[in-house]
């Protein structure tokens, strides 16, 4: 292997390696973060949409009906995690992996 | 006078007789009328001997006149069929019947009624090109002013949630770093463009109230008749909406002066009491009494709605200029 080869794939190698670092401590975990906080307020979004699914009336559920075809899988998946969710606490520490 | 014209007040006062008969009277002075009952226990088609329903149609010997009756119920049904179809146009049928549940929940509680029966009401206001003049006979009172203070209400409502969802979709645009597709955008999400719809009804509906219609309580004489009708005043000043004054329905007549009878001294004694009741009227509110309609006993239907007319005439006689 000649020099030239060699000394590219070490820069191969480090790039990769700082493609991987920065993908591991800066992109994902924002990432994750911003996409969590998202999922947070898509919740806040549909618990006020549709307060009525836990018993609580809302005034508007006759009109946020509508919005249902195009936020049913969204809505689906909210019910499952309100019921579920055990404590904001928990919820908020998703994002630490120990 | 304005475009809109409605008549409220407490139940049994005579607000579709008072309507009905000031529709007739509208329309007999060339004005193309539209009657609109939005009162579930119609009573249109008793004072016109006619049935109607949720299409406006002409009322026999009236020129110029037609009517129609809201059915809140069939809306209902109508909104939750087209929800359901729209589902499953979008999504899987396994989604579809997990959401049931929720779309059925959304259209049976109380709020719903009124919704679907304002959603009628903003139909009818935006239809309504082909006439000169919309006369609503509205429900009893409590249900009507909820009705009419709902643009605002919910117009605040729908815009906080539009404001809720266009963060969380800008959230999930920032989330998808690097080129990665983001759930949702800014500029296509349905959701975003049926909120503002809904907005912009609510604004129109707001609007076209505050702008274009005006209100009469119809009351009678009785105290319990004139409370309700100083909430009813209260309520829609503060929904910023115009009374334009008060009817007041079914006043005992005098008897003749000789007569001496169990019967006359009862209806002298009535009708004093209301005299004085009728002074308070003027008296209390600032809105100016545009009729006081004698009460005619036996009289019913087209009968009764001739001669109403023919009084109503006097004090209703605002109108002729369009605003």
């Amino acid at each position: 292997m000649s020099l030239s080869a060699r000394i590219s794939a070490y820069l191969d190698a480090v790039e990769e390696w700082l493609h991987g670092l920065y993908h591991g401590m800066i992109a994902h975990p924002s990432h994750e973060k911003i996409e969590k906080e998202a999922e947070d307020t898509t919740d806040v979004f549909l618990f006020a949409c549709f307060a009525d699914a836990f018993g609580i009336p809302s005034p508007v559920s006759y009109y946020t009906a509508e919005l249902l075809p195009y936020l049913a899988e969204e809505f689906v998946q909210w019910e499952r995690r309100m019921w579920d969710r055990e404590s904001l606490v928990e919820r908020k520490g998703q994002q630490y992996h120990f | 006078m304005d475009r809109f014209v409605f008549f409220g007040g407490k139940g049994g006062v005579g607000k579709t007789t008072v309507a009905s008969a000031y529709g007739v009277q509208c329309a007999r002075d060339g004005l193309e009328t539209l009657l609109v009952s939005t009162d579930p226990a119609h009573s249109t088609s008793d004072v016109f001997e006619q049935r109607f329903d949720d299409d406006p149609a002409p009322v026999d010997g009236y020129a110029g006149l037609s009517a129609m009756e809201l059915d809140p119920d069939e809306e209902v049904e109508r909104h939750m069929r087209d929800i359901r179809r729209a589902m499953s146009d979008q999504v899987s049928p396994a989604i579809v019947n997990e959401i049931d549940r929720q779309i059925e929940l959304a259209h049976r509680t109380p709020g719903a009624y009124e919704a679907a029966l304002f959603d009628r009401f903003i139909d009818v206001m935006r239809e309504s090109d082909d006439y000169d003049r919309v006369v609503f006979d509205t429900s009893p009172t409590g249900g009507t002013l909820r009705l009419l203070a709902l643009p605002e209400f919910l117009q605040s409502w729908v815009e906080r949630l539009r404001e809720k969802r266009a963060a969380s979709v800008d959230l999930f645009e920032k989330a998808a770093v690097g080129g990665s597709e983001a759930r949702a955008t800014l500029e296509d999400d349905p959701i975003i463009r049926r909120l503002t719809e809904r907005k912009e009804t609510f604004e129109f509906a707001g609007r076209v109230l505050a702008e274009q219609a005006q209100f009469f309580l119809v009351c009678n004489p009785d105290d319990l008749s004139i409370a309700e009708s100083h909430r009813a005043v209260e309520d829609l000043r503060e929904a910023g909406l115009t009374v334009g004054g008060l009817v007041v329905n079914k006043v005992a007549p005098a008897p003749d002066e000789g007569e001496t009878g169990t019967g006359a001294t009862y209806l002298r004694e009535r009708h004093r009491a209301e005299q004085a009741r009728l002074d308070r009227i003027h008296a209390e509110f600032d809105q100016p009494v545009v009729a006081v309609l004698e009460q005619r006993a036996g009289a019913d239907g087209t009968a009764l709605l001739g001669a109403l007319t023919d009084e109503l005439d006097l004090d209703t006689a605002v109108d002729p200029q369009q605003a």
